[in-house]
């Protein structure tokens, strides 16, 4: 699918309408994906517990079209709920690149955007951007679910300004991950 | 009659059987947190299993030899994150006996209260996610039904929901208004009813029984050896628990019992913490009943404690059982040593030797019972 | 059973058990005098109701912590004054006895007689090393590989003395006051 999708510029160009087929197809295609974003079920610490909280009965994510997947190959965005500790860098690493592209990156909590209370910890990586492109950050130690919430609406307004004509690959890859085994 | 074909029996040598390295995490959504297990089995059979921990090993007890005492309140809110009440109240028990500071009869009942609550909310949290772990999705959304209200009342008394820092030296942060105790009250009046209904959706649930009842059974003598503590150890009939043994905040004023299993299964460890929410409930009614006035903040209480050098060690019975700790001052403005005694740490060790011999769909029913928190095994 | 008859009944088994001279507040504390004498005293308290091993663990003496040991200035904090560091600077006190030694703990419980005893030893801190209690006592496993890790305190018979908390990649041992955090790859 992300094949097809990638050629499709070039093979609309030649096209009289062919860039609004372009224009109608982001519409549709940003649609589906933002009004399915599926995390993946991976709780690292504290945050994590509100996350359960967030998918709980009060305040119910699965009406945002946010449905937990435990494995990484069906997930769309992963929410890093927790402080990132040098020894779970690699697992996080190996999960982001599991999940198909295109993927989004929540960074939930102060442990997650910067080390936290943790900041000047041996064993804390100071921040999971670090290692992966983040899309969203939310403050808090830990944040309220609404909060979460409130972050996926805000991924959601990221990726209706998604177009094929930029490229499949949103903000986050022209960021690029740093490479920490330089 | 001669055309039914005779049974064949393939020679042994033809059926290889090899052996299967299984690796359980540290991302798995049943292991509660980042906890990776490396299991060998042997068909359904598990011959051997290697817990790894250490992934959200944050080195809380290096930084608190850097943070003055009351810095340290905040990174304790972060071990056990489930039920962030008992470890402020330990911390706070062990720097006020170094200190000398005697806390107020209106704190002390708060600190009950609170820590009470905390129980429930964190016994609600393992009804919960017990049941999904067994394949049962229900009790999550009831449970969770319960406790946000549990975490309001949090709220309007301190402001968070999780991490609460509530419980400082010598007291707590600030007084609970008349409407809060009214809405606890409330809240009483309306859990009471719901414990039977949890009975009645899981505790007794027949599917529920049969996964849990007479799998990964401790004796009480192998409890002991493990030095396992709270709901774990009663679990097996062995009839221990701080409150009772060595009373702190005044817990020797209240009546309450202490639940014990028979059998030390799954569903023994599991029904201690349903009925421990009763007794939770008891003792909040009658802390609530005869609150005393007075002030909730000790006096003699510095803004950076400098306690004399000296040695303590208090424990409370926490969520998940004895937690303690062990604090040595040399008069400087922060702990010299801080060491916690971790009931998660030391109760997920049996893991090792029990899950041997389990079969493969028995690992999350034994692991969810023992009922650990990441932060508190990995600090 | 109080301090005092637990006290009277070890030091009639074991009489160069003494009391230590800094007491754990409200609990009886005893220092042994050689590493020798811990089996025969775990043994002991295995035997006569002291079933239960809760904590083993130790503080090193050696002075107040290395600074160098924290990751410093990660966090640029704009709402501090000039100079002003957002860390507590670790400084000696005057009259404490730091020492180049570390003081092992071990806590026994009897959960039939609800008695505590804190058992000390204190061993010098180069090529340290203790008996491991494991053929005694189970929940001693972990809790010696956690102070084999942090501390560096060796345990004579263990099983399995690995690393339990740290990744692979940090050296030394954190918990000791002269470690000093050497930058890994997720430390820039």
């Amino acid at each position: 699918m992300a094949m097809i999708l990638e050629k499709l510029p070039g093979l609309t160009k030649g096209l009289p309408g062919g860039e609004l087929f372009l224009t109608t197809s982001d519409y549709i295609i940003d649609l589906g994906r933002r009004q399915s974003m599926w995390p993946m079920t991976f709780g690292l610490a504290c945050c994590a517990i509100e996350m359960m909280a967030s998918y709980a009965s009060r305040l119910d994510f699965d009406r945002m079209g946010v449905i937990p997947r435990a494995s990484p190959r069906q997930a769309d965005v992963m929410i890093v709920a927790g402080t990132v500790c040098k020894k779970m860098a690699e697992p996080i690493l190996e999960i982001y690149h599991q999940m198909p592209e295109p993927r989004f990156v929540i960074s939930m909590g102060s442990c997650a955007n910067c080390g936290g209370p943790y900041y000047d910890s041996y064993s804390v990586l100071k921040g999971v951007d670090r290692i992966v492109p983040v899309d969203v950050y939310i403050a808090g130690c830990p944040p309220r679910p609404e909060a979460l919430q409130y972050a996926v609406v805000k991924l959601q307004e990221k990726i209706s300004k998604m177009s094929l004509k930029k490229g499949l690959a949103t903000v986050q890859q022209e960021k690029g991950s740093r490479d920490i085994n330089a | 009659m001669n055309n039914v074909p005779e049974p064949r029996t393939p020679p042994q040598a033809a059926l290889k059987s090899d052996r299967l390295f299984i690796n359980l995490g540290p991302q798995h959504p049943s292991t509660h947190g980042v906890l990776r297990i490396g299991l060998t089995i042997d068909g359904e059979v598990i011959v051997k299993a290697v817990p790894d921990i250490g992934y959200l090993h944050r080195g809380t007890e290096k930084l608190a030899e850097v943070r003055n005492y009351h810095h340290c309140v905040v990174l304790t809110d972060r071990w056990d994150y489930v039920a962030a009440m008992p470890n402020n109240l330990v911390f706070c028990l062990a720097a006020e006996k170094l200190m000398g500071v005697k806390t107020t009869p209106r704190a002390d009942a708060l600190r009950v209260i609170m820590c009470e609550m905390n129980r429930i909310a964190s016994h609600l949290l393992f009804f919960g996610t017990y049941g999904i772990d067994l394949g049962a999705l229900t009790p999550f959304l009831y449970a969770f039904r319960e406790r946000e209200m549990i975490l309001d009342l949090f709220e309007m008394s301190c402001g968070a929901r999780l991490t609460y820092n509530y419980i400082r030296l010598g007291g707590v942060m600030t007084d609970v208004s008349p409407e809060w105790l009214k809405r606890t009250t409330e809240f009483v009046e309306y859990f009471k009813p719901r414990l039977d209904e949890y009975d009645t959706l899981l505790t007794y649930n027949p599917i529920f029984m049969n996964r849990t009842q007479g799998v990964g059974i401790v004796s009480p003598q192998e409890a002991v050896s493990w030095a396992l503590s709270g709901p774990n150890l009663r679990g097996s009939g062995v009839n221990h628990d701080v409150r009772k043994s060595d009373p702190y905040s005044g817990y020797e004023n209240y009546d309450f019992d202490v639940p014990l299993g028979k059998t030390g299964s799954c569903w023994d460890r599991y029904f201690c913490r349903v009925q421990e929410m009763r007794q939770s409930v008891r003792i909040i009614e009658q802390a609530i009943a005869k609150l005393p006035d007075g002030p909730f903040m000790a006096s003699g209480v510095a803004k950076i404690p400098k306690p004399a050098p000296g040695e303590a060690y208090a424990h409370v019975e926490g969520a998940r059982g004895d937690l303690g700790i062990y604090l040595a001052s040399d008069g400087g403005i922060s702990p010299f040593r801080l060491h916690v005694h971790a009931p998660s740490f030391i109760n997920l060790a049996m893991l090792q030797e029990k899950l041997v011999g389990m079969k493969v769909s028995d690992v999350i029913a034994l692991l969810g019972s023992i009922d650990i928190v990441l932060g508190e095994v990995d600090r | 059973m109080t301090n005092d008859e637990v006290f009277a009944k070890i030091s009639a088994k074991f009489p160069m058990v003494e009391k230590a001279a800094v007491q754990v507040k409200d609990y009886l504390t005893v220092r042994l005098s050689s590493k020798d004498d811990l089996l025969p005293f775990a043994q002991w308290a295995k035997d006569s109701s002291f079933d239960m091993l809760e904590t083993v663990t130790a503080t090193d003496l050696l002075g107040p912590v290395d600074m160098k040991g924290y990751i410093r200035q990660q966090n640029f904090n704009p709402f501090l004054p000039d100079g002003a560091t957002p860390q507590i600077e670790s400084a000696p006190t005057t009259g404490y006895p730091y020492r180049p030694a570390m003081d092992l703990l071990w806590v026994f419980f009897s959960v039939a007689e609800k008695a505590r005893v804190f058992v000390r030893l204190e061993l010098p801190r180069e090529g340290i090393s203790a008996p491991s209690l494991v053929p005694l006592f189970k929940s001693a496993d972990w809790q010696e590989r956690e102070a084999f890790d942090l501390l560096g305190i060796g345990f004579e018979g263990h099983p399995n003395l690995t690393k339990i908390l740290t990744p692979d990649f940090t050296q030394g041992h954190p918990l000791r006051k002269d470690y000093v955090h050497i930058k890994d790859r997720f430390d820039e």
